[in-house]
């Protein structure tokens, strides 16, 4: 059995249902003020930050579309022209439309936006696309021990995660628990799930009962908490407890998240439910592709991965694996494009894509823990052999 | 603003910032004295109290112990605690709204269940307290650019508070015959966990004296470029300032009450009068005399009197009506010589003479609101919907105009026989837009829809707003027939003009 390290808060939070309840009423009475005056200062932005919360923990998908309106609005109404860049490239960025977050950043700064405001959306965006992490690694690791605040070490430790620096990501996280005096959850919750992400998924060898603990204490705090609810179900399906699983995914569809309507189909197929699979499945496409029709570059890497799955499509799963991957070119991204190019059969852009991984991330010590490192090393023992 | 949003710690959860403070005599029984305390700037209309949070207000016997230049109140080490608490929400069957319980214990012990946003409160069977907890409409407000002082609309408007509200019987509880001059102070503490071992009092999210002490003083958007030391501020034990901070929030508050002083221009205050004030500000608890009479008029004039060495004559505190901004702005810029009215000269509602005295909430406007682009010029499309009696909508079978201009009538039946009303309230044919309020028809009260054209690469963009309230029925049938209005009308537009690529 895995010793789990226990999560000690400082403080007690506040329930994730009053929290919840607040976000809510807080964003509605948000958009209330900007529609009576949209130029008022700091509505704008605040909006951005409370859409962005309910995206992440209630799952709902519709503040995307909230949020273009809102930029769309801030044009209208000729706002001040660094915020409203500003804003529409905080708004493209969480739509992973990063070309456009790039540029619209340096509209901002061109117009006098605050150089800690760009470099912190910089950062997120660097760390998003895989770009100048040695430069993003540096400059989080300043920003974390400076103010040693949950807001900075967490995505320090989601960057070591991604560069596979497991034991260290999870001592942030762990730092980012222990240094936490507020109460809001949000935050709390976040980083359990980033620890269930990280022990779940993200280690080569993943150790599934570490991973549901922290996903169960992301869901104690904040019980709307979708993505940990999807990512816990998932576990339990594995180890054959469908009952649970699809008691934790009921509750979470009216979300509108179609990932949770594709893991309930899989959990109702293991059930020997097919009937009821196959509605969840079909709500779970068209949900995809509703979304992925509106916002392609947002949910490219999920749709790939739904299609590599049971959504059972593998030509659609390659070709959104490769958007994806055109678009931020991390090393998960590699990945995945070269695993949906080897299940479509194509082997040939697979060696392309796990060459040009080789290429960009070769040098990285993340990619010798990488599948794809074990792709060069099986090439190079079958040319041997050749030879 | 008054404390609202004072740090950036309190981003993280609304729920434990404080906003604002008051004391005064009921001026329904002036045998009681009042004391409320905001938190949660700009709560929506089910906002709900942290259930992780202790809210206390604390009262402290002050005695006057210097006037003038040296002027100086010294809180007694007796403290008069109410502290209140919420639990997590009970939700009831059939989908009613979930209810939030919380208990207020007393300065004696008693505890003090309640329902939050039950107007009537509790009472403890003495009769000697009456507490509430709930939504109210925001008493804050401020109608400047305080950086620039710049006159603006109530930048609180239409905003709601959580409040929390005690009344109760003066003579029992603060036994005025031993000192009548009293201190209060807010504040958020978190509840014990881990980090707060047996005699060691937690941090606090927030606290509150005096308005405006962190967001015009200690933080003065007038000066740029200076440390924020509001959260650190935020972090000190009221009434008990730290001794080696003290310099540095004297010397804050001196240059910020400087650059207040000579912001039209003038010095009216001399160095020993600000020095003297940043003392008294550095004391930061609300001051009021139960002795006395408490009015909309009396806010700080026990400081103020004792600063120029002359006893005062009121009560002081700060009743909910208090426009406390612009006596505040008056009083460090030109030393009471002429009032600074900013923009505003209330807040969205006025407080109540009775019991729970801060005003029920706003009620949310809905919105509703869409936009279509259009491959026409903005002439050409403002010459068909910029009339306000134009025909071009599918749904409409009639309109009739009476009277003109601003304030003119277009009764409109739609083509399954309903009659709507409308009034025109601002036309700009420059600007392309024009705005109306709905008079009947639709089951609503405070409708007003926008129509606003801008052009829009080649062509042009039409953004159709409507803002309301349901009127005995269902919010979302409202936004239903609007959203529908809107969809009709704008496929007609795109037919008629082409959608813009």
């Amino acid at each position: 059995m895995i010793e789990v390290p226990e999560i000690d808060l400082a403080y007690p939070l506040t329930d994730g249902d009053i929290a919840v309840n607040n976000l809510e009423s807080a964003r509605r009475h948000s958009w209330s003020r900007f529609w009576r005056d949209p130029l008022r200062p700091g509505i704008a932005e605040c909006i951005v930050e409370q859409e962005q919360l309910t995206a992440q923990y209630v799952g709902d998908l519709g503040a995307l579309e909230r949020l273009d309106a809102l930029v769309r609005q801030l044009y209208r109404v000729d706002a001040d022209e660094m915020r409203t860049a500003l804003v529409h490239a905080q708004v493209a960025s969480m739509g992973h439309r990063f070309a456009e977050a790039r540029r619209f950043l340096a509209q901002a700064e061109a117009h006098g936006a605050s150089q800690a405001d760009v470099h912190r959306l910089l950062l997120s965006i660097d760390q998003a696309c895989g770009t100048n992490l040695e430069s993003v690694l540096e400059a989080r690791r300043k920003m974390a021990a400076e103010s040693e605040r949950l807001e900075d070490l967490v995505p320090l430790g989601g960057l070591l995660a991604d560069l596979r620096e497991f034991d260290e990501a999870d001592s942030v996280y762990r730092l980012a628990l222990n240094v936490y005096e507020d109460v809001s959850p949000f935050a709390v919750a976040w980083v359990c799930f980033q620890l269930g992400a990280l022990w779940g998924e993200l280690v080569p060898e993943p150790q599934s009962e570490r991973a549901a603990r922290c996903y169960q204490k992301a869901i104690e705090y904040l019980p709307c908490y979708v993505k940990a609810r999807v990512h816990l179900s998932e576990i339990y399906l594995h180890s054959g407890n469908a009952t649970d699983a699809e008691a934790l995914l009921v509750p979470a569809v009216s979300s509108g998240d179609p990932e949770v309507n594709w893991r309930l189909a899989d959990v109702l197929a293991a059930m020997e439910r097919p009937e009821e699979a196959e509605a969840q499945m079909q709500v779970a496409r068209s949900g995809f592709e509703n979304l992925l029709d509106q916002y392609l570059l947002a949910f490219a890497d999920h749709g790939a991965e739904f299609y590599s799955g049971s959504g059972n499509d593998v030509g659609r799963a390659f070709e959104l694996a490769m958007v994806n991957l055109a678009n931020r070119p991390t090393l998960r991204a590699f990945e995945q494009a070269y695993e949906a190019a080897v299940a479509a059969g194509e082997s040939g852009r697979a060696a392309n894509i796990a060459d040009a991984a080789k290429e960009r991330w070769g040098a990285a010590q993340a990619f010798r823990l990488s599948k794809l490192a074990e792709t060069h090393v099986d090439k190079s023992a079958s040319e041997g052999a050749t030879a | 603003m008054s404390d609202h949003v004072d740090g950036p710690r309190q981003i993280g959860e609304p729920a434990t910032d404080l906003t604002d403070l008051f004391a005064f005599t009921s001026p329904d029984n002036p045998a009681h004295t009042v004391l409320a305390a905001n938190v949660f700037p700009s709560a929506g209309v089910t906002a709900m109290f942290s259930n992780a949070v202790n809210h206390s207000i604390v009262v402290r016997r002050v005695t006057v112990s210097g006037t003038g230049d040296d002027a100086k109140f010294k809180p007694s080490a007796k403290e008069y605690r109410f502290s209140f608490r919420f639990d997590v929400l009970q939700h009831a069957d059939g989908g009613s709204k979930p209810v939030q319980r919380g208990t207020c214990t007393c300065p004696d012990g008693q505890t003090l269940p309640f329902v939050v946003n039950d107007e009537k409160g509790a009472s403890t069977a003495d009769g000697v307290f009456r507490v509430f907890a709930g939504l109210r409409s925001d008493p804050f407000y401020l109608a400047w650019a305080p950086g620039v002082l710049k006159k603006l609309p109530n930048l609180l408007q239409h905003d709601n508070v959580l409040a929390i509200v005690v009344e109760f019987d003066t003579q029992r509880v603060l036994s005025p015959s031993e000192g009548s001059l009293f201190g209060v102070i807010a504040e958020t503490t978190p509840l014990p966990g881990r980090a707060s071992p047996i005699g060691v009092n937690p941090p606090r999210f927030d606290w509150v004296g005096r308005p405006e002490q962190t967001n015009m003083r200690l933080n003065n958007p007038g000066i740029e470029g200076t440390d924020d030391l509001r959260d650190l501020w935020n972090q000190q034990t009221p009434f008990a300032i730290a001794d080696e901070l003290k310099p540095v929030f004297h010397q804050k508050l001196v240059e910020s009450l400087t650059n207040w002083d000579l912001r039209d221009g003038k010095a009216d205050w001399s160095s020993g009068a600000l020095h003297a004030a940043a003392n008294v500000y550095l004391d930061d608890f609300l001051l009021f005399d139960v002795s006395k009479p408490t009015s909309d008029a009396s806010f700080f004039e026990i400081e103020k009197s004792t600063l120029r060495g002359k006893p005062y004559a009121t009560g002081g505190g700060r009743t909910v009506d208090a426009n406390v901004v612009d006596m505040m702005i008056t009083w460090m810029v030109n030393d009471d010589k002429e009032f600074m009215q900013g923009g505003a000269t209330s807040a969205t509602k006025p407080g109540m003479k009775t019991f729970p005295y801060e005003a029920s909430p706003n009620t949310e406007l809905q919105t509703v609101a869409d936009s279509v682009d259009l491959a026409a010029s903005p002439d050409q499309v403002w010459n068909l919907i910029g009339q306000f009696g134009g025909m071009w909508h599918p749904l409409i079978a009639s309109v009739k105009l009476t009277g003109e201009g601003v304030g003119q009538l277009r009764t409109i039946e739609t083509i399954d026989g309903k009659q709507i009303i409308e009034r025109l309230q601002a036309m700009d044919n420059s600007q392309r837009l024009y705005r109306y309020t709905n008079v009947s028809g639709l089951g609503v009260v405070d409708y007003t829809g926008t129509f606003d054209l801008k052009p829009k690469g080649s062509g042009s963009s039409v953004e159709w707003g409507v803002q309301f309230l349901a009127d005995n029925q269902a919010t979302l049938v409202v936004r239903t027939i609007v959203a529908t209005l809107m969809k009709t009308g704008f496929e007609a537009l795109t037919k008629r003009f082409g959608a813009l690529k």
